[in-house]
């Protein structure tokens, strides 16, 4: 029997101000298993973004509960939240979200760091071999392309070995070539490493790639 | 399933033992030392301003203790208006003690070389004074030489002004004296009084030959005495105080001389504290403000650092750190540089204090600094650093999520910490709970005024927007409105220091204008006095003979109280129970008669001094403050010694006097018809416009009329002007400590807006701005801060000025339109030259270099 490694219930997002509310997310149900790729799709603010925010952590729901590795998400602290991710959670984003001030090597040995392990620079030095960024290992990210920013957050990514892959629009703001180069990394490593990967797109080639794909529309899942 | 499942155990290691924060904290300062100028730059100003205002008040209370015996030259003085008599020369001789004695009146002294002549101050010496410390002449033997004859010696000023040095003749009354040398230094001499007045000195024993003293004439005379040491000083104090008191005269000792003077410099002192304050509280602001604006521009970080698994308080750690670390290099900066200070402020207040002060080091100042420093970067920059563990995750994937929690303990905590700070540091500067609470609300009045100010001028500006105006102007305005400017922080910490300069030259503007009559047509601006009853016709004659109007002949009688309200004096010095002054009783007073007021008073109660037929026939009328001291209201009988003869007066009125108004004033003044017959002096007024007229006129005068002093005010006026000018340097010189943190938080919030300028400035090139165009609106916006700031300190310093020369300074304001407008002009100029200066690659980079950068 494979084993479950996200579970949505129920799942509600609703954001209220001082007179009205504005529901973005309603009952939404669903499970991932371990080594599945599933990608939601649908259109702008269909709630995207806001279902793999709630799924990776980020954010807690209004109703409805989450299980990440069998962590009940919602009834965790926020720091908590952010120790699971550190130890299970690899997270690549549409706009790179590099950290501006470290190199490329700082910025993938940071996860590994964090928990506090030493000599992570090896480690972090093949990953960036592995997604060919070898010769920019001391590059900022000011001084690198779109494409060799999102090759650097894949290698980060993938530096503290996640049991679970969270991307939004990986390939969004990179060209065709770029986007090919990074789907094809994200995918490849994905089953080197045997990680659950869930993926938010518009695009629907990238989406046909993965086992499952979620519609969203209105903040329902659709399919 | 299982396989999967483990058990959270999250780990906490303290901010010590986590390798991981300290090196993120570096890692990521490395690039940010430019964004952190701003919070560096303002702490340092801030501590710079309380280090070097604390070791100088270090440096000056050890010199005053230093040289606390030099200061009076002995160890205990006797001094007052009339000469000892017998009974008190018994008294001082049966002391057995070292003595010295001294005489010191105002006099014209002629200097025969160039037959030009000037009000001084007469000091006539025994040989033997001074007992401690040593009087420094040039040639080094004046001081020995001048009891060997008919010598004189001058202050070196004086000699320096007319160009006399030793061997030259000078007039004093009716004796020539040969001059013996210049006075460098003197034991209790010197100082701001001696600008006023300068000295020459002469022995004791040649006073009369002068012929100075005269009916009238205002002598203090003086015994100095040594003691065998501080015991003894005491006995003497004990014994000789109490009966010279009763007699009229004062005594001092070296204690109370050293608290006199250190009573005025803790007032200098305190003046400068609030200033030094006031620095430290803008380095405050700019640091608060510098830590918000970095907390800001991180928050996209720390929400990636939040996603891949940091702590809130990690994230928090890694910034604090970095602030934590440069605010305790910025310390030991700023209190490096304050202790460099020190070494420039004594030569700011040289001419203003009446001893050399040295430099010494002291550990305390450079302490207080780092503590100071490091106390203040940590409580600013909590708040807004707090902020950051609040920073959520989810912002990576949404700009604008909101923090997850709007008010944490330790942000209350902080609050309250930041509200205590500057209180119980103002408490502590000041070395009062009571005084320090004035001096916070002060500021916070103060502050709260300009603030209030500065958003009046903002919110004028959006509700007047000039919607028609040019695109230059238009976006040049509009530009003080863009997120992250600073543009209020600006008006309140540039405005500030506006605000101080501004005030002082209203202070120094309505200082002058008591003086100021002077410029007038048809006021006198040269006094006469001390012309005797023989000698009046006589002056009257030389000054038309000079066609000087004779503006005024007032009579003037010297009279002592011998009771009041049936009282003698000697029982009412002697009853203790009463607060009452015995100066006001004991002391010489001179009066006039006349049956009108001047100009200058006011009649407060009563009735104008008049006389009436028949007994209890004099009535008299007294200035309001001598009323206050010798208790007296209307009616009451007054006993006054006319020469030996009693005279008995009741008071008709009481009189306000503007005593610098129309001189001379009187506290005392008499009906006509009384004292026509007693023996007088007479003081006369005149306006002279000429230098050469004044010079031929006040040298005729001393010839033929040596006795006769000539207080030219014009002289005073320039004496006054240089006073500020010098007093006013130190405090322009500590003003810029206020303007400089202003400019310094204009400079960081240049630089932090940066980002934001350049793709304004992207997008206006893209639709075809040409540099020019872009450099305009650049100089206009700041040329708007700096009128802005401008207009704010100087619409506040118009009231504070106001309220200060009211009540505190009781003076009449006045101000100067052309030099306020001056400082205002300054103010936007530097503003504008700061502004501009670190937006010039942001004006001139292509627009291709800028989308790079910010890739």
């Amino acid at each position: 029997m494979p084993n479950v490694v996200l579970r949505a219930e129920n799942l509600t997002k609703t954001y209220r101000t001082a007179s009205t509310s504005l529901t973005v997310l309603d009952d939404v149900s669903f499970t991932v298993e371990q080594g599945d790729s599933l990608a939601i799709i649908g259109p702008s603010g269909s709630g995207k973004t806001t279902l793999l925010g709630l799924c990776a952590g980020l954010d807690v729901a209004t109703s409805g509960t989450i299980s990440l590795m069998d962590f009940k998400l919602q009834a965790m602290s926020e720091d908590d939240r952010a120790y699971l991710r550190n130890q299970y959670v690899g997270f690549v984003f549409q706009n790179f979200q590099l950290l501006s001030t470290l190199t490329a090597l700082e910025n993938v040995m940071v996860p590994l760091e964090l928990r506090g392990e030493r000599n992570v620079a090896p480690k972090a030095k093949a990953l960036l071999d592995r997604v060919g960024l070898s010769k920019r290992l001391n590059h900022y990210p000011s001084q690198l392309s779109g494409g060799e920013q999102q090759r650097v957050a894949i290698a980060r990514a993938f530096m503290t070995d996640p049991k679970i892959l969270f991307a939004d629009e990986p390939t969004g703001n990179l060209d065709e070539e770029n986007a090919k180069h990074v789907t094809s990394l994200i995918f490849g490593m994905n089953q080197e490493q045997n990680t659950t990967l869930v993926l938010v797109t518009h695009n629907l080639e990238l989406a046909a790639m993965t086992q499952r794909v979620i519609k969203m529309r209105g903040g329902r899942m659709v399919v | 399933m299982m396989e999967y499942y483990i058990k959270l155990k999250r780990t906490v290691r303290p901010v010590f033992r986590d390798r991981w924060v300290w090196s993120m904290a570096w890692r990521d300062a490395r690039h940010n030392f430019s964004r952190l100028f701003l919070f560096a730059a303002s702490l340092i100003a801030g501590i710079t301003a309380v280090v070097a205002l604390d070791s100088l008040n270090q440096t000056l209370q050890g010199d005053i203790d230093r040289n606390a015996k030099e200061l009076l030259g002995a160890d205990f003085a006797v001094s007052g208006d009339k000469k000892f008599g017998s009974e008190l020369q018994a008294l001082f001789d049966s002391t057995k003690l070292p003595q010295a004695s001294e005489a010191d009146m105002a006099s014209m002294v002629l200097f025969k070389r160039s037959n030009e002549s000037r009000l001084i101050r007469l000091v006539a010496v025994t040989e033997g004074f001074p007992f401690y410390g040593k009087i420094e002449t040039l040639p080094v033997d004046a001081a020995a030489k001048l009891q060997g004859g008919r010598y004189a010696m001058l202050d070196a000023s004086l000699a320096t002004q007319f160009e006399v040095s030793s061997g030259d003749s000078i007039r004093l009354g009716n004796s020539v004296f040969a001059v013996a040398g210049v006075v460098e230094k003197i034991p209790g001499g010197g100082g701001v009084m001696s600008t006023f007045t300068p000295s020459v000195y002469i022995p004791l024993r040649e006073l009369d030959s002068t012929g100075l003293v005269q009916y009238g004439s205002r002598v203090t005379y003086k015994r100095y005495f040594k003691t065998a040491d501080d015991a003894g000083t005491k006995v003497l104090e004990e014994s000789l105080g109490p009966v010279v008191k009763q007699r009229g005269y004062s005594f001092d000792t070296v204690q109370s001389r050293k608290e006199g003077l250190g009573e005025g410099f803790m007032s200098i002192y305190r003046f400068f504290s609030l200033l030094g304050f006031l620095a430290l509280v803008l380095g405050c602001i700019g640091v608060a403000s510098s830590v918000h604006i970095y907390a800001g521009e991180k928050r996209e970080e720390v929400a990636v650092l939040r996603c891949i698994g940091s702590s809130g308080w990690q994230a928090f750690n890694i910034y604090f750190i970095q602030i934590f670390v440069l605010g305790v290099i910025s310390s030991v900066i700023g209190s490096l540089l304050g202790i460099g200070i020190t070494q420039v402020l004594p030569l700011l207040l040289k001419d203003l204090i009446p001893f050399e002060v040295g430099f010494t080091f002291s550990w305390s100042p450079l302490i207080l600094g780092l503590l100071l420093g490091t106390l203040v970067s940590f409580l600013f920059s909590l708040l807004p650093l707090v902020a950051v563990r609040f920073v959520p995750p989810l912002t990576v994937l949404r700009a604008q999520s909101g923090t997850a929690q709007r008010r944490s303990k330790t942000q209350l905590v902080a609050l309250a910490l930041i509200g205590f700070f500057p209180l119980a540091f103002a408490a502590w500067q000041t070395r009062s709970w009571l005084t320090g609470t004035f001096f916070f609300l002060g500021l916070l009045g103060a502050l709260l005024a300009l603030t209030g100010v500065a958003m009046g001028l903002l919110w004028a500006v959006r509700r007047f927007f000039p919607t028609n105006a040019g695109f230059v102007l238009r976006h040049s305005l509009s530009s003080l409105f863009r997120p992250n400017n600073q543009t209020r922080v600006l008006l309140v910490t540039i405005g500030l220091g506006a605000f101080i300069i501004s005030t002082l030259n209203v202070i120094q503007e309505s200082m002058l204008s008591q003086v100021e009559f002077t410029g007038q047509e048809n006021q006198s601006n040269t006094i006469l006095f001390d012309i005797q009853r023989e000698q009046r016709d006589g002056v009257i004659k030389l000054m038309e003979d000079h066609q000087l109007k004779v503006n005024q002949v007032v009579p003037i009688i010297t009279c002592r109280l011998r009771e009041v309200k049936g009282k003698t004096i000697e029982s009412l010095t002697a009853d203790t129970t009463k607060e009452r002054s015995n100066w006001a009783l004991t002391r010489e007073y001179r009066i006039t008669y006349r049956d009108t007021l001047t100009r200058s008073e006011e009649l407060l109660k009563g009735e104008v001094q008049h006389k009436k037929a028949g007994k209890d026939s004099v009535w008299v009328t007294v200035s309001e403050d001598v009323a206050e001291r010798l208790d007296i209201t209307m009616g009451d009988s007054l006993v006054f010694d006319m020469q030996g003869v009693p005279m008995t007066v009741y008071l008709a009125g009481v009189r306000k006097i503007d005593w610098p108004k129309d001189p001379p004033n009187f506290i005392f003044v008499f009906p006509t018809g009384v004292l026509e017959n007693a023996p007088q002096i007479y003081v006369t007024s005149t306006r002279i416009t000429d230098r050469q007229q004044a010079g031929r006129f006040q040298q005729q005068l001393v010839q033929q009329y040596p006795n006769v002093s000539l207080i030219d005010l014009q002289l005073i006026l320039g004496t006054i002007n240089k006073l500020f000018s010098d007093l006013g340097l130190v405090i322009r010189f500590l003003a810029l400590f206020s303007i400089l943190t202003g400019l310094i938080v204009l400079a960081g919030a240049v630089i932090n807006s940066k980002f934001v300028r350049k793709k304004e400035n992207v997008l206006l090139r893209t639709i075809g701005a040409r540099t020019r165009q872009i450099t305009m609106i650049t100089l206009i916006e700041y040329a708007w801060l700096g009128l802005f700031s401008a207009l704010t300190g100087m619409i506040l310093s118009l009231g504070g000025g106001w309220l200060l020369t009211r009540f505190f300074f009781e003076i009449t304001f006045a101000f100067d339109w052309v030099e306020l407008l001056l400082i205002g002009g300054g103010v936007v100029l530097l503003t504008m030259v700061i502004g501009w200066w670190n937006s010039r690659d942001v004006i001139s980079a292509p627009p291709l270099q800028i989308l790079r950068g910010e890739g």
